[in-house]
């Protein structure tokens, strides 16, 4: 069986910045996994541990800077990488959710893995699509926001309990090939073993480019476009309760009552 | 400084494990004197209790900078952990350089996955500072040595399961120091009480006593004699694990106050506008920066193989980053104000936790000793 979990390196900002342009300047960025896609790796490394002959491939889009990120994935216990980046990608200003589904669509087709796992969204643009939209294209079952699983590996089967709004969640099954998106708190990552990371050196990433894919430079054009780059206002409307745990709860329970929510 | 992309991800990893799981349990261990085992566990996990162990018997065998590196991230979170890891690391060390191969077989793979604990059994409460004076005995009878005497301050007294010890074969002889492996649970071996301390309270400090308790005599590691020599050349290693701790708690201290003098406003400003504040910030940045630089300019040293430079290089790092630990946290205090004086802020632990380091593993004394007789001698 082959898992495949996509990775991306988000940037985070720093708590002061200066915009320039349509973007946040470089100078105030700072690179990291992204957090779901910890919780991904985590599940496929699992995967490979509770069941026989599972290879765990992780993929990227991403600069040369990305491999730092993704060796992190190795080194947790993926066995192998691959990073697609092409000059025609490091011109775009922004690859959409259609321009990764048809740039990681393309690594499915050439991987052909029977489950691809992939963050429920980005901490950076956070589309939060990607991994549906994804399944679309390649004609997988999917399920989004999944915060259990348990697979059947000879059934061909994934239960997934997803999160839904409002505290609701649903159980269902899903046949395999199969996307899911994976929900923070499904798991508890690990942090990389010294071992892991030493091996980690050692592990295939493989580059690829457009051309590998098959894919011409015009994957990365979008009907998007970034118009303005803004801090929104923020205003703050904080209740703060003070007095004793007797008389902050009675006050709470008044708000709560007052604005519907309890009797 | 150029670092490998596996230091750079070891150092990653470590710091961001020393902020995440042992910042926020640092002020409840420290209140309590209680060592997080648990966290034992999670460094063995990620192979941190198989640092000095070499790779053919499950250990990481870390280069000096790697080591360095680490105990600097991980004194960044709590310097009893970071103590308490890198004298099991001398006890593994001192297995994996003396022991035969059978000591080696039976110990070393199970040390390295963190359990049995090892402690390290040099100072006695006569003999300190100059550890030839020291009166413990194991005295040859047969196929075993009998152990009889004292050893105090020893760091994972009560937690570890395995001792490497130091003492003299022949009582009149302070020429004879041999280095010995004692399994704790052997007859006649028990555990004195711990120490009630200024600072590292998380770590067990206590006493060890040995009456009449018999070992093989294939725990024997050194030669008769050759222990104390043994003793200093592991303990190279350990003084530059201590000047790395003395610079993550110093960075661990000066992040607090510049963090809080930020926050803080007196006379209508933060009080990181106040030139003085300033100041200390500069001169409390430039400590932390120079003793990274000679720490590691010794892990550099003991890399490259050279014993000699390596131990005056070791000695300065120790004295120099030790002494300016204790200096920062003392002026994180300060800047604090009187916050910085209770148990809210976690420089008051730091002020308690940084006097250790000019004291163990040799004095601020005993590094100009060493310095000045590779000057001069
Ligand atoms: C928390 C803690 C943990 C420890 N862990 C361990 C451990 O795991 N294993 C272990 O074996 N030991 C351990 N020690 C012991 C530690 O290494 C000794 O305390 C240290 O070596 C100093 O010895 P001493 O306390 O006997 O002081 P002394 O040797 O009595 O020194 C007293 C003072 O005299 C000075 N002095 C002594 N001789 C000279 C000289 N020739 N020139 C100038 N000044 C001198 C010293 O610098 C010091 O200021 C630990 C100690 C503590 C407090």
């Amino acid at each position: 069986m082959k898992v495949l979990v996509t990775v991306k390196e988000v940037a985070a900002v720093e708590d002061e910045f200066e915009i320039d342009g349509t973007a946040i300047d470089e100078a105030y960025l700072e690179y990291d996994l992204n957090e779901w896609d910890d919780y991904a790796i985590e599940e496929g490394v699992q995967i490979s541990e509770s069941e026989d002959d599972v290879e765990v491939v992780s993929v990227t889009i991403g600069p040369e800077r990305s491999e730092e990120t993704i060796r992190m994935a190795l080194a947790k216990g993926a066995d192998r990488a691959v990073r697609v980046w092409d000059d025609s990608l490091e011109d775009a200003e922004m690859l959409d959710v259609e321009a990764k589904t048809n740039l990681l669509a393309a690594v499915v087709e050439e991987e052909e893995p029977d489950l691809v796992l992939s963050g429920v969204q980005a901490d950076d643009d956070g589309f939060g699509a990607t991994g549906v939209s994804l399944a679309d294209e390649v004609g997988f079952e999917w399920a989004a926001v999944v915060n259990d699983l348990e697979l059947d590996v000879e059934g061909g089967v994934a239960s997934v309990r997803r999160e839904l709004e409002g505290g609701v969640e649903e159980l269902t099954d899903v046949d395999l090939p199969a996307v899911l998106t994976i929900q923070t708190g499904i798991n508890e990552p690990r942090y990389a073993s010294l071992r892991g990371i030493r091996q980690a050196q050692r592990k295939e990433i493989k580059p690829m480019t457009l051309d590998d894919l098959g894919l011409s430079a015009d994957v990365a054009e979008s009907d998007l476009e970034i118009v303005d780059m803004y801090e929104p206002e923020t205003e703050s409307d904080a209740t703060l309760f003070e007095g004793s745990p007797d008389e902050t709860a009675g006050q709470l329970a008044e708000v709560l009552r007052d604005g519907g929510v309890g009797q | 400084m150029d670092f490998t992309s596996e230091q750079e991800a070891v150092r990653d990893v470590v710091r961001e494990f020393a902020v995440e799981e042992l910042r926020p349990v640092a002020a409840e261990c420290d209140a309590e004197q209680a060592f997080p085992e648990d966290v034992w566990d999670d460094l063995a996990d990620m192979d941190l209790t198989g640092l000095t162990v070499p790779e053919g018997y499950g250990g990481y065998d870390a280069d000096p900078v790697t080591y360095a590196l680490i105990n600097e991230e991980l004194a960044y979170g709590m310097l009893s952990v970071a103590t308490a890891l890198s004298v099991h690391g001398l006890a593994t060390s001192c297995i994996a350089e003396f022991g035969s191969e059978d000591v080696k077989d039976e110990w070393l793979p199970e040390m390295a996955t963190g359990r049995p604990v090892g402690a390290f059994a040099l100072s006695e409460p006569q003999a300190g500072s100059n550890p030839a004076e020291m009166s413990t005995v194991a005295r040859r009878d047969g196929d075993e040595f009998v152990v009889d005497g004292t050893k105090q301050w020893i760091t994972n007294g009560k937690r570890s399961d395995v001792v490497i010890l130091f003492a003299k074969t022949d009582r009149d002889d302070p020429g004879s120091v041999t280095q010995f492996l004692v399994p704790k649970d052997t007859d006649g071996v028990s555990v004195g009480k711990k120490e009630d301390k200024l600072g590292l309270r998380a770590s067990d400090t206590t006493s060890l006593e040995f009456d009449g308790a018999r070992i093989p005599a294939e725990y024997q590691l050194t030669e008769e004699g050759r222990g104390l020599s043994a003793a200093f050349s592991i303990l190279t290693g350990g003084r530059i694990a201590i000047g790395a701790q003395s610079v993550g708690l110093a960075q661990s201290a000066l992040d607090a106050a510049l963090e809080y003098s930020q926050e803080r406003e007196q006379f209508d400003q933060p009080i990181s506008d106040i030139q003085t504040i300033r100041h200390k910030l500069a001169d409390m940045q430039t400590k932390v920066q120079a003793g990274r630089l000679l720490t590691y300019d010794a892990a550099r040293k003991k890399a490259s193989g050279d014993p000699q430079a390596t131990a005056m290089a070791a000695s300065q790092a120790k004295l120099f980053s030790s002494e300016s630990a204790i200096e920062v946290a003392n002026e994180a205090v300060q800047i604090h104000g009187g916050y910085g004086y209770t148990t809210d802020f976690p420089v008051e632990r730091l002020y308690r936790d940084a006097k250790i380091l000019t004291i163990y593993e040799g004095t601020s004394e005993i590094q100009k000793k060493i310095i000045a007789r590779h000057l001069l001698d």
